[in-house]
């Protein structure tokens, strides 16, 4: 770590009491409300009922320029119920645990769907079997109290801010979340599991006189807090390096050709697109560039991307989908060859397939689709400092802000923390530049991946690219 | 709380204030946030979502021990009320050592008091959600069947309905009722393996009238399809620095987020690019530019506010008057750091959130130019109509896109080109204003904005004529 000042370590043990956590009781309970639920739209008229229980207990430490700003602590719950009748959808949600309430969610989804046209698709997925899933609670986290919260998020500031004067820190965040997700449905599904974790957030600039340079955001998700330390001192390093290095920006030049992305810019421009395309959803809409395409090359074959809820340092880890079918390890484009397209129960049913296991979203809307935990694979291209060099001229962007059309692949956005590079290293940062391309085409011109994968904001898994091809505007 | 008429409704206000008598002494702030959301989504002929979903609950934050804790419950009942307000104290007590900067009593201002409720409530809630399942329904076979490349449509509605009950230890007692409802219809069209989208959404706060008052569903239909059908032939702008001639809804987007952001008090304190600059010029001096919770020039405004959350009444604030930097946005805390009035922009998405400094309606005030002597005015530039996405940086740099373009030479418009994005830095790009239009437009009510938590926004203006950075290709 260079640059992140002198960290005093932060400690892993609890100091005062917070309620413990009993997982197996959290889950029995939240389990319970949810078949309870199920039964009573049976009763009521549903030919299938489905409820997803979400129950959330968290505590929030926030920090606003350098200070603690304010302490929080939510307790909530909330049971999402769809009722299929006569093939016809309806669905209400609530945070509400008493008895009118569920009786009112209960008689709002029936109305819902006695009004629906009926689609053939609108039935439950049969019940599978849900093998045990990653270990999400450790009970040191679980047990993590206010004062430690802030004890972190003093760290957290306090270290950047000790690493140079010239750092603001807009917002920094410091979040235990302690939860429990269930399902149970009248196919016989029935299914819960809990997680805790601590989130790190900073987010802010470097201000030089009269120098603003632009913000960063960075954060982290851990579960287990023999992580935290290194997960603090990551997060730091990259702010204070990142928001250093965005004073003294200069114009770049315009140019079409390659273009060096970091993980959080390679997928937001270009592999989100091919993800919303590998929708089963999107192809079966006829908004995807992806249909028909399946064991086809759809990328350089370098390109290899597997979604693997199974792996416990990503914050989407889980056993189950949305709608408690089994969530696997999938893989989406393996060499460059889409592999098969995502697949909740309803575009299962429509394509007369088995879901992959893809149903996503919370307890406040019906089950949507998307991957749970992203990692794309890596290529031969070394380090940062290797790719740099095989850049040799041009631009490295940190991070993409515009518009990505799925459907299109067209992307055109910002080029945040962005820098020039000459002869293979990096002159200086850069302003006003303006990316796009098409991703499906750019995905083609491929020119090298790194050969590690930087774990991002605790969520997906990625390397640097070098891409060929790319639209560059200076200001 | 008994269950009650959504039309009529049912003032938390009393309960609120018995609590808060027994509370003891210290500041306390409550809040009873019931939020309904009703929505059906529409796709192919296919019904995604069909829902009605309801969160409701007390948020309470106290100043206590010099610094901020914030409790939620979703049981609005006496003692759970009291139970977080003793949770939010034990948590600012904990959090309390963690805070340099003590926060001082705030300074007495004027609370709003009284029953608020904004138009059409009435009007929105007692139309059935058949209605608007039936209106989505013919909507989106409508524009599916508009043109032969149309390959797929959506069309959605949603409408949030809220009410709010705010009761200070400091003399607020506020019963506000407002009803925001959204529309959007959407076209993909396919040819050759191209695929190209239209869309247009528009939101509002109030009845169906305010929401349709700019043009008829059928009418945002055909508009979406001709979009869709229109960009498959269309080329790419050349990017560069160009003069461009803004719609009323990307007038609202450079307003939210090229100067909106930058003058949010808390944001100025972390050092943005508004920072000191209270008093100098910032823009042209045709640019006069404000934020208010009424809907000013006609009903309607999507981000219309009668009371924020902290019981401020939500006033008009002038940021740039003729130019000049006049004001920032301010919440209670920030006024009394700066030792100004606050502005009533504190806003809480839910009622498990913090109020944070938030824009309402932000609009740039119409000049005496026609539209077309605007374009004949132009001898090399563009003309750029429909919001996409934006997002603004600490430095004052901005991007956001567009969905279409039309190259202006010599005064005359060109055809269609692809939207693209475009950026600048704030007040560098209104200092370049060298004409503003004469007919005014809300048109940002369908978006929204994002900073921790989402809130309805929105905004506008007359045409303008500015320079800007343009992305596009490069040879």
């Amino acid at each position: 770590m260079s640059g992140a000042g002198t960290g005093t370590g932060i400690s892993t043990g609890p100091r005062t009491e917070r309620a413990l956590f009993d997982a197996a009781a959290e889950c029995a309970a939240l389990s319970a409300r949810c078949r309870a639920l199920c039964e009573r739209a049976a009763a009521a008229g549903a030919d299938e009922a489905e409820v997803f229980g979400l129950r959330s207990e968290s505590i929030a430490v926030g920090f606003e320029k350098d200070d603690m700003k304010l302490a929080q602590v939510d307790d909530g719950s909330t049971l999402g119920l769809r009722v299929f009748r006569d093939g016809r959808l309806g669905f209400a949600s609530t945070n509400q645990a008493g008895e009118a309430a569920l009786a009112a969610a209960a008689r709002d989804a029936l109305a819902l769907a006695a009004i629906n046209p009926p689609d053939p698709a609108n039935r439950l997925p049969a019940a599978s079997p849900v093998p045990a899933g990653p270990a999400l609670v450790r009970p040191d986290t679980a047990a993590v109290t206010v004062e430690r919260a802030v004890e972190i998020g003093r760290e957290l500031v306090g270290r950047a801010k000790r690493a140079d004067a010239r750092l603001a820190i807009d917002k920094g965040t410091v979040r235990v979340g302690r939860s429990t997700r269930a399902l149970a449905n009248t196919a016989g599904a029935d299914c819960a599991e809990s997680d805790a974790a601590v989130s790190l957030s900073l987010f802010g600039m470097a201000v030089d006189g009269g120098d603003v340079g632009g913000f960063h955001y960075c954060g982290d998700v851990v579960r287990d807090l023999g992580r935290l330390e290194p997960a603090l001192a990551q997060v730091v390093h990259e702010f204070v390096e990142v928001s250093l290095g965005n004073l003294a920006a200069r114009a770049a030049e315009s140019y079409r050709g390659p273009v060096l992305f970091a993980p959080d810019a390679f997928v937001e421009a270009l592999v989100s697109p091919l993800i919303a395309a590998a929708s089963a959803i999107a192809v079966q809409r006829g908004r995807s560039a992806l249909a028909g395409r399946v064991g086809e090359a759809v990328a350089d074959p370098a390109l290899s991307i597997v979604d693997d809820p199974g792996d416990p340092t990503l914050a989407g880890a889980t056993g189950f989908d949305r709608e408690g079918q089994p969530a696997r390890r999938f893989e989406l484009v393996a060499q460059g060859v889409l592999a098969g397209y995502l697949y909740n129960s309803y575009a299962a049913h429509v394509d007369g397939v088995a879901s992959s296991g893809h149903a996503a979203g919370g307890a406040r809307s019906v089950p949507g689709l998307g991957p749970h935990a992203l990692c794309v694979g890596v290529g031969t291209g070394g380090d940062l400092e290797r790719m740099l060099a095989a850049l040799g001229r041009g631009l490295y962007v940190q991070r993409f802000s515009g518009t990505v059309d799925p459907a299109s692949g067209d992307f055109s956005g910002v080029a945040k923390s962005a820098r020039w590079v000459e002869g293979g290293a990096i002159v200086g940062s850069v302003r006003e530049t303006l990316l796009s391309g098409n991703a499906f085409e750019l995905l083609r011109r491929l020119v090298v991946l790194s050969s590690a994968a930087q774990r991002r904001g605790g969520s997906l898994r990625a390397p640097h690219a070098l891409i060929d091809g790319v639209s560059v505007t200076a200001g | 709380m008994d269950a009650s008429d959504p039309i009529e409704g049912h003032d938390p206000t009393d309960l609120l204030a018995e609590v808060l008598a027994a509370a003891g002494d210290g500041f306390v702030e409550l809040r009873y946030h019931k939020k309904r959301t009703r929505g059906v989504a529409v796709e192919k002929g296919r019904v995604d979502s069909a829902s009605i979903s309801e969160h409701t609950g007390v948020g309470v934050r106290v100043l206590e021990a010099g610094t901020w804790g914030f409790a939620s419950t979703d049981r609005v009942e006496a003692g759970a009320i009291a139970r977080a307000i003793d949770l939010a104290r034990r948590a600012a007590r904990s959090s309390a050592p963690g805070r340099n900067e003590r926060v001082g009593a705030l300074p007495p201002v004027g609370l709003a008091r009284g029953r608020f409720e904004a138009p059409g409530v009435g009007e929105t809630l007692a139309r059935s959600i058949e209605e608007a399942l039936e209106l989505v329904l013919t909507l989106e076979r409508r524009a599916r069947s508009a043109s032969s490349e149309v390959a797929s449509s959506t069309c959605g509605y949603r409408e949030i309905f809220e009410e709010k009950g705010i009761v200070t230890s400091d003399g607020a007692k506020a019963w506000t009722r407002l009803v925001r409802p959204e529309f959007h219809v959407g076209a993909v069209a396919a040819r050759d393996g191209e695929i190209q989208r239209g869309r247009e959404a528009v939101g509002s706060t109030g009845g169906w009238e305010c929401l349709f008052r700019n043009a008829s569903p059928e009418e945002l239909a055909e508009k979406a399809v001709k979009r869709a059908v229109d960009l498959l032939a269309a080329g790419y702008p050349t990017g560069g620095r160009r003069r461009v001639l803004l719609s009323p809804s990307l007038v609202g987007l450079l307003t939210h987020e090229a100067v909106g952001h930058t003058v949010e008090a808390d944001f100025v304190r972390a050092g943005s690019c508004a920072a000191g600059k209270l008093g100098q010029r910032v823009a042209s001096e045709l640019v006069t530019l404000c934020d208010s919770g009424a809907s000013e020039f006609y009903e309607g405004a999507g981000g219309r506010l009668d009371v924020d959350d902290e019981g401020v009444p939500a006033g008009r604030t002038v940021i740039v008057r003729d130019g000049i930097l006049e004001s920032y946005l301010h919440d209670r805390e920030s006024a009394a750091r700066s030792g100004v009035a606050p502005t009533g922009n504190a806003r809480a998405w839910e009622y498990d959130d913090e109020p944070l400094i938030r824009m309402r309606n932000t609009w740039i005030e119409p000049g005496g130019t026609s539209l077309e002597e605007m374009i004949a005015g132009v001898a090399d530039g563009l003309l750029l109509d429909g919001a996409a996405n934006g997002q603004a940086d600490s430095n004052g740099e901005f991007m956001f896109g567009t969905r279409e373009a039309y190259p202006i030479v010599d005064g005359k418009l060109g055809p269609l080109q692809r939207g693209v994005n475009i950026s600048g830095t704030a007040f560098d790009v209104l200092a370049t204003v060298d004409k503003v239009g004469s007919v005014f437009r809300w048109d940002l009510g369908s978006g929204h904005c994002g900073k921790g938590q989402p809130a309805k926004v929105d905004a506008g203006g007359p045409w303008l004529s500015c320079e800007v950075l343009v992305g596009g290709e490069q040879s």
